[in-house]
Protein backbone atom coordinates (compact mmCIF):
# COMPACT_ATOMS: atom_id res chain seq x y z
CA UNK A 1 0.00 0.00 0.00
CA UNK A 2 1.27 3.59 -1.30
CA UNK A 3 3.02 5.33 1.79
CA UNK A 4 1.26 9.21 2.75
CA UNK A 5 3.10 11.57 4.11
CA UNK A 6 0.83 14.47 4.76
CA UNK A 7 3.40 16.33 6.55
CA UNK A 8 5.93 16.46 3.62
CA UNK A 9 3.64 15.92 0.97
CA UNK A 10 4.95 13.16 -0.36
CA UNK A 11 3.42 10.12 -2.05
CA UNK A 12 5.99 6.89 -2.18
CA UNK A 13 4.22 4.08 -4.31
CA UNK A 14 5.50 0.88 -5.49
CA UNK A 15 5.52 -0.91 -8.74
CA UNK A 16 6.76 -4.81 -9.77
CA UNK A 17 7.96 -6.07 -13.08
CA UNK A 18 7.01 -9.75 -12.83
CA UNK A 19 7.36 -12.14 -15.31
CA UNK A 20 9.30 -15.60 -15.78
CA UNK A 21 13.16 -15.94 -16.25
CA UNK A 22 15.05 -14.32 -18.79
CA UNK A 23 11.94 -12.39 -20.32
CA UNK A 24 13.50 -8.64 -19.97
CA UNK A 25 12.44 -7.60 -16.39
CA UNK A 26 15.79 -5.94 -15.73
CA UNK A 27 16.37 -4.55 -19.24
CA UNK A 28 13.02 -2.38 -18.38
CA UNK A 29 14.68 -0.56 -16.15
CA UNK A 30 17.86 -0.63 -17.24
CA UNK A 31 16.12 1.24 -20.44
CA UNK A 32 14.05 3.51 -17.73
CA UNK A 33 17.00 4.28 -15.63
CA UNK A 34 19.61 5.37 -18.78
CA UNK A 35 16.66 7.22 -20.52
CA UNK A 36 14.79 9.07 -16.99
CA UNK A 37 17.74 9.60 -15.61
CA UNK A 38 16.98 12.77 -14.45
CA UNK A 39 13.73 11.38 -12.99
CA UNK A 40 15.75 9.00 -10.84
CA UNK A 41 16.80 10.33 -7.22
CA UNK A 42 19.04 7.35 -6.71
CA UNK A 43 21.46 4.98 -8.34
CA UNK A 44 19.78 1.52 -10.24
CA UNK A 45 20.92 -1.38 -7.65
CA UNK A 46 20.88 -4.87 -9.06
CA UNK A 47 21.68 -7.79 -7.17
CA UNK A 48 22.86 -10.82 -9.94
CA UNK A 49 24.23 -13.85 -9.75
CA UNK A 50 25.66 -16.31 -12.47
CA UNK A 51 24.34 -15.86 -16.03
CA UNK A 52 23.25 -12.26 -15.31
CA UNK A 53 20.06 -13.80 -13.54
CA UNK A 54 18.36 -11.46 -10.83
CA UNK A 55 19.04 -12.91 -7.35
CA UNK A 56 16.95 -10.86 -5.21
CA UNK A 57 15.67 -7.88 -6.76
CA UNK A 58 16.53 -4.55 -9.02
CA UNK A 59 15.81 -1.55 -7.68
CA UNK A 60 15.20 1.69 -9.33
CA UNK A 61 13.76 5.27 -7.23
CA UNK A 62 12.42 7.39 -9.56
CA UNK A 63 10.55 11.03 -8.68
CA UNK A 64 8.29 12.16 -10.98
CA UNK A 65 7.14 15.72 -10.20
CA UNK A 66 4.40 16.99 -8.41
CA UNK A 67 0.21 15.87 -8.74
CA UNK A 68 -1.78 17.59 -6.49
CA UNK A 69 0.79 19.34 -4.54
CA UNK A 70 2.50 16.02 -3.32
CA UNK A 71 5.32 14.66 -4.55
CA UNK A 72 5.39 11.40 -6.10
CA UNK A 73 7.88 8.80 -5.41
CA UNK A 74 8.60 5.87 -7.77
CA UNK A 75 10.39 2.56 -6.38
CA UNK A 76 10.48 0.24 -9.42
CA UNK A 77 11.56 -3.51 -8.40
CA UNK A 78 11.80 -6.21 -10.35
CA UNK A 79 11.74 -10.73 -9.10
CA UNK A 80 13.71 -13.04 -9.91
CA UNK A 81 12.58 -14.68 -12.86
CA UNK A 82 13.81 -18.39 -12.26
CA UNK A 83 11.27 -20.87 -10.18
CA UNK A 84 13.28 -21.46 -7.45
CA UNK A 85 13.10 -17.69 -5.90
CA UNK A 86 9.80 -17.78 -5.21
CA UNK A 87 9.97 -16.56 -1.85
CA UNK A 88 11.77 -13.43 -2.77
CA UNK A 89 9.43 -13.13 -5.36
CA UNK A 90 6.78 -12.93 -2.49
CA UNK A 91 8.55 -10.63 -0.60
CA UNK A 92 9.38 -8.20 -3.34
CA UNK A 93 5.37 -7.96 -3.98
CA UNK A 94 4.75 -7.49 -0.42
CA UNK A 95 2.78 -4.57 -0.33
CA UNK A 96 2.98 -3.71 -3.80
CA UNK A 97 0.97 -0.99 -5.37
CA UNK A 98 0.88 -2.30 -9.43
CA UNK A 99 2.58 -4.18 -11.20
CA UNK A 100 3.80 -4.92 -15.19
CA UNK A 101 3.77 -8.18 -15.98
CA UNK A 102 6.61 -8.48 -19.02
CA UNK A 103 6.27 -11.79 -21.33
CA UNK A 104 8.52 -12.98 -23.19
CA UNK A 105 7.38 -13.51 -27.08
CA UNK A 106 9.37 -16.28 -27.82
CA UNK A 107 7.47 -19.38 -28.74
CA UNK A 108 8.93 -21.72 -26.42
CA UNK A 109 8.43 -19.56 -23.45
CA UNK A 110 4.82 -19.53 -23.54
CA UNK A 111 4.20 -22.22 -20.69
CA UNK A 112 6.74 -20.28 -18.70
CA UNK A 113 4.40 -16.67 -19.34
CA UNK A 114 1.05 -18.37 -17.91
CA UNK A 115 2.94 -20.10 -14.87
CA UNK A 116 4.37 -17.22 -13.85
CA UNK A 117 1.52 -15.16 -14.48
CA UNK A 118 -0.13 -17.90 -12.11
CA UNK A 119 2.27 -17.75 -10.24
CA UNK A 120 1.89 -13.50 -9.86
CA UNK A 121 -2.29 -14.47 -8.88
CA UNK A 122 -1.34 -16.91 -5.90
CA UNK A 123 1.30 -14.55 -4.36
CA UNK A 124 -1.28 -11.43 -4.49
CA UNK A 125 -4.01 -13.43 -3.38
CA UNK A 126 -1.76 -14.62 -0.29
CA UNK A 127 -1.67 -10.89 0.29
CA UNK A 128 -5.21 -10.40 0.23
CA UNK A 129 -4.92 -8.77 -3.01
CA UNK A 130 -6.65 -9.98 -6.57
CA UNK A 131 -4.91 -10.03 -9.50
CA UNK A 132 -8.16 -8.43 -10.96
CA UNK A 133 -8.30 -5.70 -9.45
CA UNK A 134 -4.84 -4.20 -8.86
CA UNK A 135 -3.25 -1.93 -11.18
CA UNK A 136 -1.99 -4.46 -13.55
CA UNK A 137 -0.44 -3.54 -17.19
CA UNK A 138 1.08 -6.47 -19.59
CA UNK A 139 4.18 -6.19 -21.71
CA UNK A 140 4.58 -8.90 -24.67
CA UNK A 141 8.80 -8.32 -24.49
CA UNK A 142 11.13 -9.08 -27.34
CA UNK A 143 9.05 -8.60 -30.45
CA UNK A 144 12.28 -7.78 -32.25
CA UNK A 145 13.65 -11.11 -32.15
CA UNK A 146 11.68 -12.43 -34.97
CA UNK A 147 14.08 -10.23 -37.42
CA UNK A 148 16.77 -12.70 -36.09
CA UNK A 149 13.98 -15.86 -36.79
CA UNK A 150 13.62 -16.81 -33.48
CA UNK A 151 10.02 -18.10 -33.42
CA UNK A 152 7.84 -15.83 -31.43
CA UNK A 153 4.16 -16.06 -30.59
CA UNK A 154 1.99 -13.76 -32.28
CA UNK A 155 0.84 -10.98 -29.92
CA UNK A 156 -3.17 -12.03 -30.55
CA UNK A 157 -1.84 -15.45 -29.61
CA UNK A 158 -0.54 -13.89 -26.26
CA UNK A 159 -3.92 -11.58 -25.56
CA UNK A 160 -5.73 -14.76 -25.35
CA UNK A 161 -3.10 -16.99 -23.37
CA UNK A 162 -2.53 -14.13 -20.71
CA UNK A 163 -5.25 -11.46 -21.31
CA UNK A 164 -8.30 -12.98 -21.75
CA UNK A 165 -9.96 -12.54 -19.01
CA UNK A 166 -7.56 -9.73 -16.87
CA UNK A 167 -8.50 -7.40 -20.05
CA UNK A 168 -5.89 -5.09 -18.93
CA UNK A 169 -3.47 -2.30 -21.21
CA UNK A 170 -0.56 -4.17 -22.97
CA UNK A 171 1.76 -3.26 -25.11
CA UNK A 172 4.28 -5.09 -27.83
CA UNK A 173 7.64 -4.00 -26.57
CA UNK A 174 11.33 -4.38 -27.19
CA UNK A 175 13.06 -3.55 -24.29
CA UNK A 176 16.55 -3.71 -25.34
CA UNK A 177 16.12 -1.39 -27.77
CA UNK A 178 13.73 0.76 -25.58
CA UNK A 179 10.14 0.25 -27.46
CA UNK A 180 7.30 -0.35 -25.70
CA UNK A 181 9.02 0.56 -22.52
CA UNK A 182 8.26 3.91 -21.86
CA UNK A 183 4.41 3.11 -22.82
CA UNK A 184 4.18 -0.03 -20.21
CA UNK A 185 5.38 2.10 -17.27
CA UNK A 186 3.45 5.69 -18.25
CA UNK A 187 0.43 2.63 -18.23
CA UNK A 188 1.48 1.15 -14.85
CA UNK A 189 1.69 4.24 -13.31
CA UNK A 190 -1.48 6.34 -14.48
CA UNK A 191 -3.42 2.96 -13.37
CA UNK A 192 -1.71 2.95 -10.00
CA UNK A 193 -2.24 6.97 -9.40
CA UNK A 194 -6.26 6.00 -10.46
CA UNK A 195 -6.37 3.07 -7.83
CA UNK A 196 -4.46 5.05 -5.22
CA UNK A 197 -6.85 8.31 -5.20
CA UNK A 198 -9.89 5.86 -5.30
CA UNK A 199 -8.55 4.05 -2.52
CA UNK A 200 -7.42 7.03 -0.42
CA UNK A 201 -9.37 9.63 -1.60
CA UNK A 202 -6.47 11.36 -2.52
CA UNK B 1 18.28 -35.88 -47.69
CA UNK B 2 18.24 -32.08 -47.52
CA UNK B 3 15.07 -32.20 -45.30
CA UNK B 4 17.16 -33.56 -42.69
CA UNK B 5 19.85 -31.69 -43.15
CA UNK B 6 17.43 -28.61 -43.44
CA UNK B 7 15.68 -29.96 -39.98
CA UNK B 8 19.17 -30.44 -38.15
CA UNK B 9 20.48 -26.92 -39.50
CA UNK B 10 17.55 -24.93 -38.32
CA UNK B 11 17.81 -26.67 -34.68
CA UNK B 12 21.26 -26.03 -34.29
CA UNK B 13 20.17 -22.45 -35.22
CA UNK B 14 17.10 -22.29 -32.84
CA UNK B 15 19.87 -23.21 -30.26
CA UNK B 16 22.33 -20.74 -30.42
CA UNK B 17 19.43 -17.94 -30.78
CA UNK B 18 18.35 -19.44 -27.38
CA UNK B 19 22.13 -19.78 -25.78
CA UNK B 20 22.06 -15.85 -26.60
CA UNK B 21 18.84 -15.73 -24.86
CA UNK B 22 19.90 -17.21 -21.65
CA UNK B 23 17.30 -19.93 -22.11
CA UNK B 24 19.36 -22.44 -21.67
CA UNK B 25 17.31 -25.28 -20.82
CA UNK B 26 15.49 -25.10 -24.52
CA UNK B 27 18.73 -24.39 -26.16
CA UNK B 28 19.93 -27.84 -24.97
CA UNK B 29 16.79 -29.56 -25.85
CA UNK B 30 17.30 -28.23 -29.73
CA UNK B 31 20.59 -29.75 -29.28
CA UNK B 32 19.68 -32.99 -28.12
CA UNK B 33 17.44 -33.03 -30.95
CA UNK B 34 19.84 -31.62 -33.83
CA UNK B 35 22.07 -35.03 -32.14
CA UNK B 36 19.36 -37.27 -32.52
CA UNK B 37 18.77 -36.64 -35.87
CA UNK B 38 22.39 -36.69 -36.97
CA UNK B 39 22.60 -40.30 -35.17
CA UNK B 40 19.71 -41.70 -37.00
CA UNK B 41 21.35 -40.42 -40.42
CA UNK B 42 24.94 -41.00 -39.68
CA UNK B 43 24.99 -42.18 -43.39
CA UNK B 44 24.29 -38.77 -45.18
CA UNK B 45 25.91 -36.49 -42.98
CA UNK B 46 29.61 -36.02 -44.56
CA UNK B 47 30.64 -34.19 -41.25
CA UNK B 48 31.46 -36.98 -39.41
CA UNK B 49 32.62 -34.51 -36.08
CA UNK B 50 29.27 -32.73 -35.85
CA UNK B 51 27.76 -35.34 -33.62
CA UNK B 52 31.18 -35.09 -31.60
CA UNK B 53 30.80 -30.69 -31.63
CA UNK B 54 26.94 -31.22 -30.40
CA UNK B 55 27.70 -33.48 -27.63
CA UNK B 56 30.30 -31.21 -26.26
CA UNK B 57 27.89 -28.14 -26.75
CA UNK B 58 25.21 -29.84 -24.81
CA UNK B 59 27.53 -31.00 -22.03
CA UNK B 60 28.81 -27.06 -21.10
CA UNK B 61 24.94 -26.18 -21.59
CA UNK B 62 24.51 -28.99 -18.97
CA UNK B 63 27.08 -27.87 -16.75
CA UNK B 64 26.00 -23.95 -16.85
CA UNK B 65 22.59 -24.96 -16.31
CA UNK B 66 24.02 -26.71 -13.00
CA UNK B 67 25.99 -24.00 -11.99
CA UNK B 68 23.18 -21.79 -12.12
CA UNK B 69 19.83 -24.32 -10.52
CA UNK B 70 22.74 -24.91 -7.93
CA UNK B 71 24.11 -21.86 -7.34
CA UNK B 72 23.14 -20.49 -3.53
CA UNK B 73 19.60 -19.20 -2.50
CA UNK B 74 21.01 -16.53 -1.26
CA UNK B 75 24.87 -14.77 -0.79
CA UNK B 76 25.91 -11.98 1.38
CA UNK B 77 25.62 -8.90 -0.35
CA UNK B 78 26.80 -5.38 -0.63
CA UNK B 79 25.78 -2.77 2.17
CA UNK B 80 24.15 -0.83 -0.39
CA UNK B 81 22.03 -3.84 -1.53
CA UNK B 82 21.58 -4.59 2.49
CA UNK B 83 20.51 -0.93 2.86
CA UNK B 84 17.68 -1.34 0.78
CA UNK B 85 16.76 -4.25 2.15
CA UNK B 86 16.89 -3.04 5.60
CA UNK B 87 14.61 0.28 4.97
CA UNK B 88 12.24 -0.72 1.60
CA UNK B 89 11.29 -4.61 3.14
CA UNK B 90 10.01 -3.15 6.64
CA UNK B 91 6.80 -1.53 6.53
CA UNK B 92 5.57 -0.76 9.81
CA UNK B 93 4.76 2.41 10.66
CA UNK B 94 6.35 1.31 14.63
CA UNK B 95 9.87 2.65 14.93
CA UNK B 96 10.91 -0.13 16.86
CA UNK B 97 8.65 -2.80 15.34
CA UNK B 98 10.10 -1.07 12.04
CA UNK B 99 13.44 -1.90 12.83
CA UNK B 100 12.53 -5.39 13.85
CA UNK B 101 11.13 -6.06 10.85
CA UNK B 102 14.18 -4.53 8.35
CA UNK B 103 16.33 -6.90 10.56
CA UNK B 104 13.96 -10.10 10.37
CA UNK B 105 14.08 -9.43 6.29
CA UNK B 106 17.77 -9.11 5.94
CA UNK B 107 18.15 -12.79 7.49
CA UNK B 108 15.17 -13.84 5.09
CA UNK B 109 16.81 -12.35 2.37
CA UNK B 110 19.85 -14.75 3.88
CA UNK B 111 22.29 -11.72 4.78
CA UNK B 112 22.68 -13.48 7.97
CA UNK B 113 25.85 -11.23 9.27
CA UNK B 114 23.91 -7.87 8.86
CA UNK B 115 20.61 -9.16 10.47
CA UNK B 116 23.20 -10.16 13.60
CA UNK B 117 24.56 -7.01 13.32
CA UNK B 118 20.90 -5.58 13.72
CA UNK B 119 19.97 -7.93 16.29
CA UNK B 120 22.46 -7.02 18.15
CA UNK B 121 21.76 -3.37 18.68
CA UNK B 122 17.66 -4.25 18.66
CA UNK B 123 18.24 -6.40 22.31
CA UNK B 124 19.11 -3.07 23.76
CA UNK B 125 15.65 -2.12 22.85
CA UNK B 126 13.16 -3.62 25.62
CA UNK B 127 9.97 -3.70 23.70
CA UNK B 128 11.76 -5.98 21.01
CA UNK B 129 14.63 -7.36 23.02
CA UNK B 130 13.45 -10.94 23.64
CA UNK B 131 11.95 -11.10 19.94
CA UNK B 132 15.61 -9.93 18.96
CA UNK B 133 17.27 -12.55 20.75
CA UNK B 134 15.15 -15.02 19.41
CA UNK B 135 16.40 -13.81 15.71
CA UNK B 136 19.82 -14.37 16.86
CA UNK B 137 19.41 -17.63 17.94
CA UNK B 138 18.00 -18.13 14.60
CA UNK B 139 20.16 -16.56 12.72
CA UNK B 140 23.08 -18.82 14.29
CA UNK B 141 20.99 -21.75 13.55
CA UNK B 142 21.04 -20.66 9.78
CA UNK B 143 24.63 -20.06 10.03
CA UNK B 144 25.39 -23.70 11.38
CA UNK B 145 26.96 -22.02 14.48
CA UNK B 146 24.88 -22.86 17.30
CA UNK B 147 27.56 -23.05 20.00
CA UNK B 148 27.76 -19.36 19.56
CA UNK B 149 24.28 -19.39 20.42
CA UNK B 150 24.45 -21.12 23.33
CA UNK B 151 27.36 -18.91 24.04
CA UNK B 152 24.87 -15.49 23.30
CA UNK B 153 22.70 -17.11 25.86
CA UNK B 154 25.83 -17.43 28.39
CA UNK B 155 26.87 -14.00 27.73
CA UNK B 156 22.93 -12.89 28.51
CA UNK B 157 22.52 -15.00 31.79
CA UNK B 158 25.89 -13.55 33.53
CA UNK B 159 25.34 -10.08 32.66
CA UNK B 160 21.85 -9.62 34.10
CA UNK B 161 20.21 -8.32 30.73
CA UNK B 162 16.99 -10.00 30.57
CA UNK B 163 14.80 -10.79 33.46
CA UNK B 164 14.77 -13.88 34.46
CA UNK B 165 11.31 -14.85 33.05
CA UNK B 166 12.67 -13.92 29.58
CA UNK B 167 16.08 -15.33 30.08
CA UNK B 168 14.14 -18.44 30.62
CA UNK B 169 11.71 -18.43 27.42
CA UNK B 170 15.43 -17.82 25.53
CA UNK B 171 16.30 -20.91 27.52
CA UNK B 172 13.10 -23.01 26.35
CA UNK B 173 13.56 -22.00 22.69
CA UNK B 174 17.38 -22.46 21.99
CA UNK B 175 17.25 -26.00 23.78
CA UNK B 176 14.78 -26.72 21.77
CA UNK B 177 16.60 -25.83 18.24
CA UNK B 178 19.85 -27.58 19.98
CA UNK B 179 17.93 -30.79 21.43
CA UNK B 180 16.34 -30.96 17.65
CA UNK B 181 19.72 -30.71 15.72
CA UNK B 182 21.36 -32.83 17.88
CA UNK B 183 23.68 -30.71 19.51
CA UNK B 184 24.65 -31.91 22.86
CA UNK B 185 24.65 -28.10 25.04
CA UNK B 186 22.31 -28.60 28.14
CA UNK B 187 21.92 -24.24 28.91
CA UNK B 188 21.93 -23.30 32.60
CA UNK B 189 18.42 -22.13 33.91
CA UNK B 190 17.45 -19.44 35.67
CA UNK B 191 14.49 -20.48 38.24
CA UNK B 192 10.87 -18.69 37.93
CA UNK B 193 7.78 -19.13 38.90
CA UNK B 194 4.49 -19.98 37.11
CA UNK B 195 1.50 -21.09 36.80
CA UNK B 196 0.55 -23.80 33.90
CA UNK B 197 -2.33 -22.87 32.39
CA UNK B 198 -3.35 -22.10 28.27
CA UNK B 199 -1.19 -19.54 28.57
CA UNK B 200 1.62 -22.08 28.44
CA UNK B 201 0.73 -21.94 24.80
CA UNK B 202 1.26 -19.04 23.79
CA UNK B 203 4.42 -16.48 24.13
CA UNK B 204 4.79 -16.09 27.63
CA UNK B 205 6.89 -17.13 30.40
CA UNK B 206 6.93 -20.67 31.30
CA UNK B 207 9.08 -23.47 32.89
CA UNK B 208 10.23 -26.00 30.59
CA UNK B 209 9.02 -28.76 33.02
CA UNK B 210 5.72 -27.71 34.46
CA UNK B 211 4.61 -27.13 30.71
CA UNK B 212 5.46 -30.22 29.15
CA UNK B 213 3.49 -32.28 31.91
CA UNK B 214 0.53 -29.72 31.60
CA UNK B 215 -0.68 -31.28 28.00
CA UNK B 216 -3.83 -29.49 27.41
CA UNK B 217 -7.45 -30.65 27.64
CA UNK B 218 -9.11 -31.40 24.49
CA UNK B 219 -12.21 -30.06 26.25
CA UNK B 220 -11.01 -26.83 25.77
CA UNK B 221 -12.81 -24.31 23.63
CA UNK B 222 -11.22 -23.73 20.33
CA UNK B 223 -9.21 -20.39 20.18
CA UNK B 224 -9.06 -18.25 17.01
CA UNK B 225 -5.49 -17.17 17.13
CA UNK B 226 -2.98 -14.10 16.53
CA UNK B 227 0.17 -13.81 14.29
CA UNK B 228 1.40 -12.93 17.41
CA UNK B 229 -0.22 -15.81 19.78
CA UNK B 230 1.96 -18.79 18.82
CA UNK B 231 4.61 -19.94 20.03
CA UNK B 232 7.76 -21.42 18.21
CA UNK B 233 6.79 -24.95 16.67
CA UNK B 234 9.18 -27.36 16.10
CA UNK B 235 6.84 -30.25 14.63
CA UNK B 236 3.80 -30.73 13.24
CA UNK B 237 1.64 -34.30 13.58
CA UNK B 238 -1.28 -33.74 10.51
CA UNK B 239 -3.78 -36.65 11.12
CA UNK B 240 -5.56 -37.30 7.05
CA UNK B 241 -9.18 -37.54 6.95
CA UNK B 242 -9.06 -38.19 3.38
CA UNK B 243 -7.28 -39.50 0.72
CA UNK B 244 -5.19 -42.51 0.65
CA UNK B 245 -3.26 -41.35 4.28
CA UNK B 246 -6.77 -41.59 5.68
CA UNK B 247 -6.76 -41.63 9.23
CA UNK B 248 -2.88 -41.71 9.43
CA UNK B 249 -1.27 -38.71 11.58
CA UNK B 250 2.12 -38.34 9.86
CA UNK B 251 4.73 -36.00 11.32
CA UNK B 252 6.71 -33.19 9.57
CA UNK B 253 9.53 -30.89 11.18
CA UNK B 254 8.73 -27.23 10.42
CA UNK B 255 11.77 -25.60 8.72
CA UNK B 256 10.35 -22.31 9.28
CA UNK B 257 8.14 -20.29 10.89
CA UNK B 258 6.19 -17.01 10.91
CA UNK B 259 3.83 -16.50 13.53
CA UNK B 260 1.22 -18.62 12.50
CA UNK B 261 2.43 -19.66 9.09
CA UNK B 262 4.68 -22.91 9.40
CA UNK B 263 6.83 -24.51 6.69
CA UNK B 264 7.26 -27.55 6.30
CA UNK B 265 9.08 -29.91 4.48
CA UNK B 266 7.37 -32.79 2.15
CA UNK B 267 8.65 -35.89 0.25
CA UNK B 268 7.18 -35.61 -3.18
CA UNK B 269 8.06 -39.70 -2.84
CA UNK B 270 4.25 -39.80 -2.43
CA UNK B 271 2.36 -37.94 -4.92
CA UNK B 272 -1.03 -38.92 -4.32
CA UNK B 273 -0.39 -37.38 -0.68
CA UNK B 274 1.34 -34.53 -2.24
CA UNK B 275 -1.58 -33.64 -4.47
CA UNK B 276 -3.95 -33.77 -1.27
CA UNK B 277 -2.19 -30.94 0.43
CA UNK B 278 -4.17 -28.59 -2.18
CA UNK B 279 -3.96 -24.89 -1.69
CA UNK B 280 -6.85 -24.31 0.68
CA UNK B 281 -7.46 -27.56 2.15
CA UNK B 282 -8.41 -27.58 5.65
CA UNK B 283 -6.35 -29.44 8.00
CA UNK B 284 -8.97 -30.32 11.23
CA UNK B 285 -6.84 -32.37 13.37
CA UNK B 286 -3.24 -30.95 13.76
CA UNK B 287 -1.30 -31.64 16.51
CA UNK B 288 1.35 -28.90 17.10
CA UNK B 289 4.68 -29.72 18.88
CA UNK B 290 7.34 -27.52 20.77
CA UNK B 291 10.12 -27.87 22.98
CA UNK B 292 7.62 -26.76 25.92
CA UNK B 293 3.98 -28.14 25.05
CA UNK B 294 1.94 -29.91 22.69
CA UNK B 295 -1.65 -28.78 21.40
CA UNK B 296 -4.25 -29.87 18.52
CA UNK B 297 -5.50 -27.24 16.48
CA UNK B 298 -6.67 -26.82 12.89
CA UNK B 299 -4.84 -25.17 10.12
CA UNK B 300 -5.38 -24.63 6.48
CA UNK B 301 -2.75 -24.91 3.71
CA UNK B 302 -2.00 -21.29 2.51
CA UNK B 303 0.93 -22.42 -0.24
CA UNK B 304 2.69 -25.15 -2.00
CA UNK B 305 5.27 -25.13 -4.30
CA UNK B 306 7.96 -28.04 -5.61
CA UNK B 307 11.51 -27.39 -4.98
CA UNK B 308 13.23 -27.66 -8.04
CA UNK B 309 17.43 -27.64 -7.15
CA UNK B 310 19.36 -28.13 -4.00
CA UNK B 311 20.00 -30.54 -1.65
CA UNK B 312 15.88 -30.45 -1.13
CA UNK B 313 15.22 -30.92 -4.56
CA UNK B 314 11.70 -33.09 -5.42
CA UNK B 315 10.61 -32.18 -1.81
CA UNK B 316 7.29 -29.99 -1.74
CA UNK B 317 7.70 -26.81 0.15
CA UNK B 318 4.55 -26.34 2.23
CA UNK B 319 3.10 -23.22 4.25
CA UNK B 320 -0.16 -23.61 6.93
CA UNK B 321 -1.43 -21.09 8.51
CA UNK B 322 -2.74 -22.22 12.16
CA UNK B 323 -6.69 -21.34 12.14
CA UNK B 324 -7.51 -22.39 15.49
CA UNK B 325 -5.64 -24.34 18.47
CA UNK B 326 -8.39 -26.72 21.10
Amino acid sequence: MANINLKNREIECKIVYYGPGRCGKTTNLEYIFKTFRKQAIGEMVSANTEGDRTLFFDFLPLGIGKIKGYDVRLQLYTVPGQVKYSATRKMVLREVDGVAFVADSIKVRRKANVESLKDLHQNLKEYGLSITKIPLVIQYNKRDLAKQGIPLLPVQQMERDLNRQLKVPSFSASAINGDGVGATLKACIKLTLQSMRKQLGW
Amino acid sequence: MEDVKKKIKSFLQEAELYQSQGLLNEAKERYVRAGQLVKKNENLIKNKNLLKVISKKIHVLKEKIDRIESGPISVEMPKQIQDIIKHKFSFSKNDDAGALEGAIALAKFGQFEAALNEFDELIKTASISVEAAKNIIRCHKALDSLDEAANRYKEWLSENFFTPAQLNKLRVFLQGILDSQGVDIKLPKKDIITSPSLETLMDTEVSETEAVETVIPEKIVEQEINDEDIIDISSVGITFTEGPKKGETIEYDVSFQAGSIINLLISGDDKELVENLRTGVVLNEVQFYSPIAMFNGKAVVSSKSEIESGPKQGYYSLDIKVTSIL
